[in-house]
């Protein structure tokens, strides 16, 4: 997942501008000490043996997290899988389900 | 500095409070306290280490009760003084409210470097990189074990207090950037390196961290010692 602890660095270009939460003391100060507790929050729960990467952005560079495809989407297009990314999916606090997954 | 805005770490703050259906800007003087800090960032009177370290000067108790466009607008009202734009009392003797009467000299200010309609498309998408082309050596190669530097600056810096005295791994050489402590005092670019150096969860956190997690932070070579 991706923060910025100094200030609020994040890839305006590709994900336009921080919602508040990105930009707020909870998520700066958290998400480097306790990122699966954060994750939690989000309703991301990862096993013991998943390991986490936490990106600090504190030069002028920026991250974005590629998001790993969902089980059983393997038939599906271009758009329909683009359909499926969020944005905090790119940022590393979400994980992209299939429309199954989310109703 | 060790100011409020280095947050990594810190307690007490809470849970994320995540807002559905955000809107970009949450008032109207949000939006144009984001334009006018774009607008006159065109103006090229300061960089962009020089406005980040003005919001950190708000005072902590101030910068931690505040939002992030109350530190923009802060930092923007700073630099327009520093600059003389603005006189230290004026924004008081105002109110805050447009001032008509331009005072003397501000017409002339503006019209040398503003940005014009014609330039936001220009001026948002092409922003100046912090990139350089300078033909400098780097102190470390990947693989290598460094230590970050055990400093406490009083000016601008870009190495968390997270990391300071912790031992970390370099994990990919950046190229040669912009380095923005000396950059924001107004003494130079030093150009130099900035690697992703990754650290252990452990090694920042203590045993209650998991052994499998890790932080990576970019970093300058002046921000880093050999182990």
């Amino acid at each position: 997942m991706v923060v910025c602890t100094l200030c609020s660095c994040y890839p305006w270009p590709v994900l336009g501008l921080p919602p508040v939460w990105y930009k707020s003391a909870p998520y700066r100060s958290r998400a480097v000490i306790d990122p699966r507790g954060v994750l939690r929050e989000f309703g991301v729960e990862l096993a013991e043996d998943v390991e986490v990467r936490v990106w600090d952005s504190t030069a002028e560079l920026r991250y974005m997290v590629l998001p790993m495809r969902p089980e059983g989407t393997d038939g599906m297009t271009r758009d329909e899988l683009t359909a499926l990314v969020t944005r905090d999916a790119m940022i590393g606090t979400g994980v992209v389900k299939t429309m199954r997954a989310v109703g | 500095m060790n100011g409020a805005h280095d947050l990594g770490g810190m307690h007490g703050f809470g849970p994320v409070v995540v807002e559905p259906n955000e809107p970009v800007f949450h008032a109207e003087w949000e939006r144009r306290t984001f334009a006018l800090n774009m607008a006159m960032g065109a103006w090229h009177r300061w960089n962009l280490d020089m406005g980040r370290y003005a919001r950190e000067l708000m005072p902590p108790v101030e910068y931690l009760a505040t939002t992030y466009y109350e530190h923009w607008l802060f930092g923007l009202e700073l630099l327009l003084e520093q600059v003389g734009f603005l006189q230290p009392d004026e924004l008081a003797r105002v109110g805050r409210a447009p001032d008509r009467a331009h005072p003397p000299g501000w017409v002339a200010a503006v019209k040398e470097g503003a940005m014009r309609l014609d330039d936001v498309e220009r001026v948002v998408h092409r922003r100046r990189g912090a990139r350089l082309d300078d033909p400098v050596a780097p102190r470390f190669k990947t693989g290598e074990v460094v230590v970050a530097r055990n400093i406490h600056p009083v000016g601008h810096t870009r190495l968390p207090r997270y990391v300071r005295g912790r031992k970390g791994i370099i994990d990919r050489d950046h190229g040669a950037f912009i380095f923005p402590d000396t950059h924001a005092a107004g003494k130079g670019t030093q150009p130099q390196h900035v690697y992703s150096v990754r650290f252990d969860a452990r090694e920042l956190w203590g045993s209650d961290a998991s052994p499998r997690d890790h932080v990576y932070v970019d970093l300058w070579d002046d921000y880093l010692d050999p182990s």
